[in-house]
């Protein structure tokens, strides 16, 4: 049990706390659901009605996909593009795919690598582009989400306010759809930003996600 | 790395329940 904890430690610790705030929204958001029910002079909801409506599965969806799209473009950019300085880059010139050697595929795999890395063809694609690839699955699985449940909660509201529904083309066109997408990408793209800039000079010792403390500003892609 | 193949499954599983039960939300409510 202890050895479960310790060698699970990273993904144990944010699944509890992933939970525990979502627990969290789910309680404020009940409360704020119903201060605008009572508003729009409409009964409160009880917190099964409210963790059933798409109010709650949107507020969730919107800031998921978010995150997914994050860790897809990061995933995707820093094959092709790199940062001087940065340990979440490569090393400048190697922009790219990169050898079969430095990949260890196909003949360069080792007796430990995984079977599709010794295959070829399209299951060695699917496999050796796996991570982005699902990544950007389950981006675009929680911005449909985003969209069908937005669409839904909009037009309660819409309801409640004696406005007119929208069809569903009108609302993704429409600015409460871009504006819950746009609010969270421009934060997940500046927090990127951020982490690829400032672990140039900036170290966190004992991180993998920064140099060591002694590396030089200018050493790129080296970790702690 | 059993244990650790179990917890892969479980977000994978966890994600795509949760995102399904949003979609069905959505268009139960439409």
């Amino acid at each position: 049990m202890r050895r479960l904890l310790r060698d699970n430690g990273l993904v144990l610790f944010f699944a509890t706390i992933f939970l525990l705030a979502l627990l969290g929204q789910a309680v404020a958001g009940f409360y704020a659901f119903n201060d605008d029910q009572v508003a729009g002079g409409a009964a409160p909801v009880s917190w099964t009605t409210y963790l059933t409506s798409s109010d709650f599965g949107t507020d969730v969806a919107e800031n998921w996909q978010s995150e997914y799209l994050q860790f897809a473009l990061y995933i995707l950019a820093t094959v092709y593009l790199v940062q001087r300085g940065s340990p979440e880059s490569k090393a400048v010139g190697e922009q790219g795919t990169e050898s079969e050697q430095d990949q260890r595929i196909g003949a360069h795999a080792r007796h430990d690598s995984p079977a599709a890395a010794r295959a070829s063809g399209p299951r060695l694609w699917w496999y050796s582009n796996s991570l982005g690839l699902t990544m950007g699955v389950i981006f675009f699985g929680s911005w449909t989400a985003q969209a069908v449940a937005g669409h839904a909660a909009y037009n309660a509201q819409q309801l409640l306010d004696f406005q007119d529904p929208l069809g569903f083309g009108e609302y993704l066109a429409g600015p409460d759809f871009w504006d819950r997408t746009l609010q969270n990408w421009q934060s997940e793209f500046l927090a990127i930003l951020s982490m690829a800039l400032l672990s140039i000079y900036l170290r966190q010792r004992g991180s993998p996600e920064s140099k060591p403390v002694g590396a030089s500003h200018s050493a790129t892609g080296v970790e702690g | 790395m059993r244990t650790q193949l179990a917890l892969f499954v479980a977000l994978l599983t966890f994600v795509g329940v949760a995102l399904t039960y949003v979609v069905v939300l959505g268009l139960l409510h439409r």
